[in-house]
């Protein structure tokens, strides 16, 4: 379980986190919904230690973020993280060298579901293909937790049915999977429960089938009701 | 294979419970005969990748078809649609009656005498009939 | 110790495109050099020029019999020598910079992945400090490694009763240039390439600063450059090392000197180390 314990922090003179607490837990895909610039992203980088916090803690099966849990947290960003003069083989090996979680298996699968080209060069890929190649790169190391930013900002709708694939698929099974998304349409009903951020923290905190059969409502109704109220 | 055509073609809507949209989406394809007593349905893996759903709420879906015994699981094997006739005929009658439940709370909004209703309902529904056979004359031309 | 050796030659493949063509622009600048001018000075002496006294006035070094050595010709390609040599090292003054920004402008930043590697991330810093002395040096050595070639193509331009023997140290210190890449005397060598790997550490620790903090990071940046800056010259020009008559004693100046030096130096290197693990943000 992934436990974020009241985390503040300050940007620019600005809040963007304000106490946000919430947890992740194995076994269920839960997603951050917010408007642009509501501290999502922000998140995210902070569990993956790539922002430091002002104050709150952060733990993942209990313990601090430590070099080693790298192997057991798969991050992927809203963009590709890899040197553009990189072939996409290349580009396997590498994390194929630093992870012992690295599933070579895996990823020739994913490459191949994907059509992926293993001889491009990473600056020459479309913004679709990159999304996608990013995709593999996190989704093939056997971690017990996966986050993502925004799998799907900026891909053509052929590729988000693709990568909406990913997500009901043996991949993502028992593991703890985090996203982000603007694109609350894409992932309506794939997700387990709906984290809700407003001011910096977490308002709403739910499980959406619960809110289907309890209230009638769909994560869209509940969202005009947070944000446009 | 006929079996792939019916499930691709789901949308979901954001209210009601995926795991009983599921469940109902089942049930409407065993009224309409794609799916057939005794078959055999995929495993809660292989249904949340055709319908891409989570598997969580796959697996929802399938222990509501079990509980509601409209799925059969022994042992190992994988499971199979119910052979039980009684129930088969009882979920299309239920399917009927939702429909129709629909049609008359939307309808009640305008006053209109039964008999007039039915009437309509009777043209609207041979029209029906007459346009899809045409369609499917003109596929066969095509 | 495996992983910091991955990251090291992941930092040397990303450069090594520029660095081979750094090294074949040395490659050809000086050979071209060499071969030119001695073929020129040789043509020159066969067609019977030298001997009218004319035009021979514009070399630097002649011997006085008419013969040429090999410390002559380096005495005349100085320009063509030093500017590969001067161009290679703003190549790498820049790359000081760029080996860590590289990793964050662009459209694919790197240092994400990097940060979120299965290691401790001094490693990554490490690996790029390396990866900097690695092509410092090995410039260095490459450009040594040619002289000998250079004098070879000398001498087989130059028919041997034309040549005039010299030694090759000689003959590097007849180019400035080369005289301070390949300092003779081994405090020289120290000096300069000492206060180089200072200058490359106090960087590194400023742009980890400016990556740290937001939007005063760059003001606190050119502080700790300008601090660092500070104490490294204030024992040389501040305590009066000119002065006959100065407080302190030049032994004593130095041993401060050495102890600023030392200093900067360590506190660079655990600055460093610890805004990469602890402050860092992307």
């Amino acid at each position: 379980m992934i436990e974020v314990v009241d985390i503040h922090k300050r940007y620019r003179g600005r809040s963007v986190l304000n106490g946000a607490s919430f947890t992740v837990e194995k076994g269920q895909i839960t997603c951050l919904i917010g408007i642009n610039g509501a501290g999502k992203s922000t998140i995210l980088k902070a569990i993956m230690g790539l922002t430091p916090l002002k104050s709150g803690t952060i733990r993942i099966d209990g313990q601090p973020m430590d070099k080693n849990l790298y192997e057991s947290i798969a991050f992927i960003p809203d963009h590709l993280t890899m040197p553009p003069g990189m072939k996409l083989s290349e580009g396997l090996r590498f994390m194929q060298d630093f992870y012992q979680s690295w599933n070579a298996n895996r990823a020739e699968e994913l490459m191949k579901f994907f059509s992926l080209d293993q001889t491009e060069r990473i600056g020459n890929l479309s913004r679709g293909t990159a999304a996608k190649f990013n995709l593999v790169l996190g989704l093939a190391q056997d971690t017990e937790y996966v986050l993502m930013d925004e799998p799907f900002s900026g891909i053509d709708m052929f590729s988000r049915g693709l990568i909406a694939e990913v997500f009901s698929s043996h991949l993502i099974e028992d593991r703890g999977v985090l996203l982000t998304t603007h694109e609350i349409g894409e992932v309506e009903h794939l997700i387990d429960r709906a984290l809700l951020m407003k001011d910096g923290a977490i308002c709403r905190d739910f499980q959406c089938e619960q809110i289907r059969s309890e209230e009638g409502k769909s994560i869209v109704d509940v969202m005009r009701e947070v944000y446009q109220a | 294979m006929k079996m792939n055509e019916s499930w691709t073609d789901v949308t979901f809507n954001g209210r009601d419970p995926v795991y009983l949209q599921v469940v109902r989406h089942f049930k409407e394809q065993l009224a309409t005969g794609r799916l057939e007593a005794g078959q055999i349905i995929p495993s809660r893996r292989e249904l949340g990748a055709m319908l891409k759903i989570n598997p969580n709420t796959a697996q929802k879906a399938y222990k509501e078809m079990e509980e509601q015994k409209l799925i059969v699981t022994e042992g190992n094997s994988p499971s199979r649609i119910t052979l039980d006739d009684n129930l088969l005929r009882s979920i299309r009658s239920e399917l009927i009656s939702d429909a129709v439940d629909a049609f008359v709370v939307s309808v009640r909004k305008i006053d209109v005498p039964v008999e007039e209703l039915l009437d309509i309902v009777k043209q609207k529904y041979l029209e029906s009939n007459e346009t899809e056979r045409q369609v499917q004359e003109g596929g066969d031309q095509a | 110790m495996n992983r910091y050796l991955k990251l090291v030659h992941m930092e040397v493949d990303r450069f090594k495109y520029i660095l081979a063509g750094l090294m074949s622009l040395t490659l050809i600048c000086q050979f071209g050099a060499v071969i030119w001018w001695t073929k020129s000075a040789v043509s020159n002496r066969e067609s019977g020029a030298w001997n009218n006294g004319g035009s021979m006035a514009y070399s630097l070094n002649p011997s006085h019999n008419g013969n040429l050595s090999f410390t002559e010709v380096i005495s005349n390609t100085q320009f063509l020598f030093m500017i590969p040599i001067l161009i290679s090292i703003g190549v790498l003054a820049i790359y000081v910079f760029l080996i860590w920004y590289r990793d964050w402008f662009g459209r694919n930043t790197f240092i994400y992945r990097l940060l979120t590697l299965p290691i401790a991330r001094r490693h990554i810093y490490f690996a790029k400090l390396t990866a900097i002395l690695l092509f410092i040096f090995g410039l260095v050595s490459f450009q040594l490694a040619l002289i000998p070639v250079e004098k070879l193509i000398f001498n087989l331009i130059v028919p041997s009763d034309m040549r005039d023997p010299s030694y090759i140290s000689n003959s590097i210190y007849a180019n400035p240039a080369l005289g301070m890449l390949i300092p003779w005397h081994f405090d020289s060598f120290l000096v300069y390439y000492v206060i180089g790997i200072i200058a490359v550490l106090v960087i590194f620790a400023a742009i980890l600063i400016e990556r740290s903090y937001g939007r005063l990071g760059i003001l606190y940046a050119i502080l700790y450059l300008g601090i660092s800056a500070f104490l490294l010259l204030f024992p040389m020009v501040g305590l009066g090392l000119d002065n006959l008559n100065g407080y302190l004693y030049p032994n004593e100046i130095f041993a401060i000197e050495l102890v600023m030096c030392v200093a900067v130096m360590a506190v660079s290197v655990w600055l460093g180390c610890r805004l990469i693990s602890k402050k860092i943000t992307v």
